[in-house]
């Protein structure tokens, strides 16, 4: 071990800046989580349908979103979409809208598999009982994926939590932000960094948690 | 428009049914043909793959067919027609009901729930008379108990008999059961057996599909033996198990009486 000695005085007199960082990490997270959660599904239904001018850019967008890093993403929409859309928006926004975006196409896979998953023997059944399409969708298949992709839209909401850390990069004031502002003017890295890293962890750790929770039940109630 | 129906005329009439999966490739049926009455019970057997199940789901309206045609109570049902296109009487439809192997209990929703969901949906029936008849078929069934649980609180004997309440509820002319005790432990078999046994006692015309022979010998007013997608042999259950006419028959109940499976 170094022989380091901890002091996390400077941290805490910054720590009223380090709130008002997660203030901004938390809307960013509420917003993009808030949308995705609704659009995510909306994507899933495009992915799946038979009408290929819908299905193509879906999966597009889908597989676009998922094979590139955030942090372009981040980027892209903070420094490109400006130029090219002539559209110019605070960092704030660009952020909320690259996140939202990205969060949309991870819980679409999700909602898209969940679907998939609900057994085919259900169709079937719902046929017997002269279901339509329409009511065999609303009652039968999306509650039931609904609850199967549940635990994979909260990890991806709490994955998006620490991904909106990436935004501090296109100087966005969140808590990761802030972080570094603390960090530079109080010479002591490894007390705010840690306390930051710290901050993420205390709120994304109960979260994590109901995953389990929401596996089991739903292992014990689809069974 | 639909003809008339004769007197004469079969309850279920199934003519030159063909179906094959894998745009052709595979021939599950090659031709069925038969017919029953109203007071018909049908017990289909025969070996794995032989299109016992097929039948059913063709029936049922599950299945694209390739030929053929299937007239319930003198109306046109499916019919497969030119350009292989399956035409199928949504209208008639409505009044055939299945019960499948494996438990198809909608899972998030309690037996109450998955009892009145067609018919509230379906069939535009006010709650509360939904909800009277589903107390009433169950209560009648010895699950009035079990109102209020979800499928996975139930042992799966409970499973089918909800299964089956559930199809009971629209009222079905005619019931399809596709081995519906092949998936249960051996000790749960009786209780879904009674039930139906109950019910074909009642009078509901039904065509079960089944392993076991027992049963089939029980309840059935006709026997077909199905395989390699044709009807080999059938008649009633007395004359098929006593004395089988042809040697695959022959040879497939003593497999299966001897307690080996096929």
């Amino acid at each position: 071990m170094s022989d380091y000695s901890f002091d996390f005085y400077y941290v805490l007199s910054g720590f009223s800046r380090l709130l008002q960082g997660l203030v901004v990490s938390l809307e960013l997270t509420a917003l993009a989580i808030g949308i995705g959660t609704f659009s995510g599904f909306i994507l899933a239904l495009a992915t799946s349908s038979p009408i290929r001018v819908l299905s193509i850019p879906a999966r597009l967008f889908v597989e676009i979103f998922r094979c590139t890093p955030a942090l372009i993403q981040i980027v892209w929409f903070f420094y490109c979409f400006p130029m090219l859309a002539n559209v110019f928006w605070s960092p704030f926004t660009m952020a909320a809208i690259a996140l939202t975006l990205n969060l949309t196409a991870f819980n679409s896979e999700a909602y898209r598999a969940a679907i998939q998953a609900v057994p085919a023997a259900h169709r079937d059944a719902s046929v017997a009982l002269g279901l339509s399409k329409w009511h065999q969708a609303v009652h039968v298949v999306f509650p039931q994926a609904l609850r199967i992709a549940s635990p994979v839209l909260v990890s991806n909401s709490i994955s998006l939590f620490q991904q909106s850390s990436l935004v501090a990069v296109v100087s966005v004031e969140d808590l990761m932000y802030e972080g570094k502002m603390l960090a530079v003017e109080t010479y002591r890295p490894i007390e705010t960094f840690t306390t930051v890293a710290l901050i993420y962890f205390g709120l994304s750790f109960p979260i994590s948690q109901l995953v389990n929770r929401i596996e089991r039940r739903n292992a014990r109630l689809l069974a | 428009m639909q003809p008339h129906r004769s007197p004469a005329a079969p309850f279920v009439e199934i003519r030159d049914l063909r179906k094959s999966y894998g745009r052709g490739k595979i021939p599950v049926l090659n031709g069925i043909t038969d017919a029953m009455a109203k007071s018909d019970r049908l017990v289909i057997i025969g070996p794995s793959g032989g299109g016992k199940s097929t039948l059913l789901r063709c029936m049922m309206g599950l299945e694209d067919i390739d030929g053929g045609k299937i007239v319930l109570d003198g109306l046109n049902y499916i019919e497969c027609q030119e350009r292989g296109r399956t035409v199928i009487d949504r209208a008639v439809q409505r009044q055939v009901g299945m019960v499948f192997q494996h438990y198809t209990l909608f899972p998030h929703l309690t037996v109450l729930q998955n009892l009145i969901l067609a018919p509230l949906k379906r069939n535009g029936e006010r709650k509360p008379t939904a909800i009277a008849r589903a107390e009433a078929l169950l209560s009648r069934f010895g699950l009035a108990e079990k109102l209020k649980s979800y499928p996975s609180q139930l042992s799966g004997g409970q499973k089918q008999r909800v299964a089956i309440a559930r199809a009971l509820m629209l009222e079905p002319k005619l019931m399809l059961f596709d081995e519906v005790t092949s998936a249960l432990d051996p000790e749960l078999v009786a209780e879904v057996e009674a039930m139906i046994s109950e019910l074909a006692n009642g009078g509901l015309p039904m065509v079960v599909v089944t392993h076991d022979m027992g049963f089939a010998k029980n309840i059935a007013t006709k026997v077909l033996f199905c395989a390699d997608g044709v009807v080999m042999e059938s008649g009633d259950p007395q004359t098929f198990f006593s004395t089988p006419k042809i040697k695959r028959t022959q040879d497939f109940l003593a497999k299966i009486l001897h307690g080996n499976k096929v």
